[in-house]
């Protein structure tokens, strides 16, 4: 019987008899964070990037430059509403509000997907606001100078920037995401806490239960910043650059004198 | 079109510039003729700067005009990329592209801004870098490379888009001296050629040398124009003589 078992012995039992409902539950857990983070990234990008358009009160008309702040102040308002208040209350929120006042029933997916990635995307609109305003304004002016529109100058040359700023934070909301599903098996969606919950109060193991879950977890996060780290080695590249004609470098260095004075 | 036959690129016209309640530009006048080096000195912050600026539209003018041959380029209306596109800038601190190479930097603006393809845009950057003896190091990114080569490949950068007229605002101040040479050397090419250049510098010996005028900027207004030998030999206003005695024996 299970109440006679030690520490190890109880472990093993849990795995024979869960093993396959804790690795569904993780499964479900890494789907919702690895899904909501990217949808949230592009929430966060769009808001970034519209809360960064400048305005030029000579060259753009007052409609545009009213629209335009009024769609700020909503992102404005989203970002600190969904920073401002705990996830888990978001959850709820958002869950049995649409069911009563819209009477709209999310299914566990929907439900999962919406709110993490709308809690994501307010944080992430912070950060990529903060990826695009500390790239330097020079970056900005070079592009201007040589023709490009706003919106050139932030596919080519700003985002990229800011995208490699913001990398690593991309990767932390991973993290953050993994963990804090947990928080969604309040409104019954099955992941890897939601499996923990039932296991552990049906056989009064808790520790044992907490103990396996704790290491899934912790697989998960580690892998997941392992992950973005390569990401980033891969997109700072190599410390070095090739010349493109070895043999011709003397002759170009001496035409141009690297130290030919005026 | 003016009486020497010559066509006029650019004309400001009593340009004022203030930043709130700072007035940095007073009421600037002079033009611009294709095949001119112009060059600009005059004491940190009597508004060079703010004058190429405006010129670019970098810096909105408040008050006066600008004319980009019969085009007033202070209309609201103007389509602004279109006009920086043929007049280029080149920067103290080089501004290039941080998240592209060498040869990318020359080529994204022929292929963004004037829809060259891939193939042209490369062959006229690499034309242009080869101009400013950075060919060896088209794969190179930006960071790698010292401030005298940042800047040769910013200048090649500016041809790459064939403007009309090219801008430097002090294109050597941020360069160790070592590295200035090498800098000049390429700008006194490029104004044999006859591109047309205003020059906003710190050296002097440069700017007798290659300059067909010079511009002496105090306080916010032209203080003295003429030609080098004018201005460096024989200053008439005195302000132009201070400014100009602390740099003798340069
Ligand atoms: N964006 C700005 N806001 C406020 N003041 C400025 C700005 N840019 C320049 N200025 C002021 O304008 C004056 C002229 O600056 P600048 O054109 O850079 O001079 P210069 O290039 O001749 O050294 C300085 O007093 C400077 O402080
Ligand atoms: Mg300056």
């Amino acid at each position: 019987m299970i109440s006679e078992m030690n520490f190890w012995e109880r472990i093993v039992y849990l795995l024979q008899q869960y093993g396959v409902s804790y690795l569904k539950g993780a499964g479900t857990t890494l789907v919702i964070a690895v899904v909501s983070t990217f949808i949230g990234c592009i929430i966060g990008f769009v808001a970034g990037i519209i809360q960064t358009i400048p305005v030029d009160k000579r060259r753009d008309s007052l409609a545009k430059r009213g629209l335009l702040k009024a769609v700020q102040t909503v992102f404005s308002i989203y970002v600190e509403v969904f920073r401002g208040t705990p996830m888990i209350v978001q959850a709820v929120f958002i869950y049995y509000g649409l069911s009563q006042m819209c009477h709209i029933q999310l299914g566990m997916w929907q439900a999962a997907f919406l709110v993490v990635s709308i809690n994501t995307g307010a944080y992430m609109a912070e950060s990529v606001r903060g990826g695009i305003i500390s790239v330097d304004p020079g970056q900005m002016e070079g592009a201007k100078a040589i023709g490009m529109t706003h919106v050139q100058a932030m596919m080519t040359v700003i985002l990229p920037q800011a995208f490699r700023n913001i990398l690593p934070q991309i990767g932390n909301n991973l993290i953050i995401n993994i963990k804090d599903t947990s928080v969604l098996s309040i409104i019954s969606i099955v992941d890897l806490f939601f499996v923990h919950k039932s296991v552990a109060g049906a056989m009064y193991t808790y520790f044992e239960s907490a103990t396996i879950v704790m290491i899934m977890y912790l697989i998960m996060t580690v892998c997941a910043s392992g992950l973005l780290r390569l990401w980033e080695k891969r997109m700072d590249g190599d410390a070095a650059y090739e010349l493109a004609d070895p043999m011709d470098i003397g002759n170009q260095m001496n035409k141009k004198g690297g130290e030919k004075l005026r | 079109m003016n009486t020497e036959g010559k066509t006029e690129i650019l004309r400001v016209s009593h340009l004022e510039k203030s930043f709130g309640s700072h007035v940095v530009l007073k009421d600037i006048n002079f033009a611009v003729e294709a095949g001119d080096v112009i060059s600009v000195i005059g004491a940190s912050g009597s508004g060079k700067s703010t004058m190429l600026r405006c010129i670019n539209l970098l810096e909105t003018p408040t008050g006066g005009q600008i004319f980009y041959h019969d085009e007033d380029i202070t209309d609201p209306k103007l389509n602004v990329p279109a006009y920086r596109s043929r007049v280029g800038m080149v920067f103290q601190n080089f501004n290039l592209f941080y998240n592209m190479d060498v040869l990318e930097n020359c080529m994204t603006g022929q292929v963004k801004v004037l829809r060259k393809d891939k193939k042209s845009a490369q062959e006229k950057a690499m034309h242009f870098l080869k101009k400013v003896g950075m060919e060896p190091y088209i794969h190179a990114r930006p960071r790698q490379l010292s401030g005298g080569q940042k800047q040769r490949v910013a200048i090649a950068r500016a041809l790459a888009m064939e403007p009309e007229l090219l801008l430097f605002d002090e294109p050597t101040s941020a360069l160790d001296p070592q590295m200035v040479g090498e800098v000049l050397d390429v700008m006194t090419d490029l104004a044999r050629e006859g591109l047309t250049m205003v020059i906003v510098t710190h050296e002097m010996a440069f700017a007798k040398d290659i300059s067909k005028r010079v511009i002496f900027m105090a306080d916010g207004l032209i203080e003295e124009e003429g030609t080098p030998k004018q201005i460096f030999e024989a200053p008439q206003s005195a302000v132009t003589k201070e400014f100009l005695s602390r740099f003798r024996g340069v």
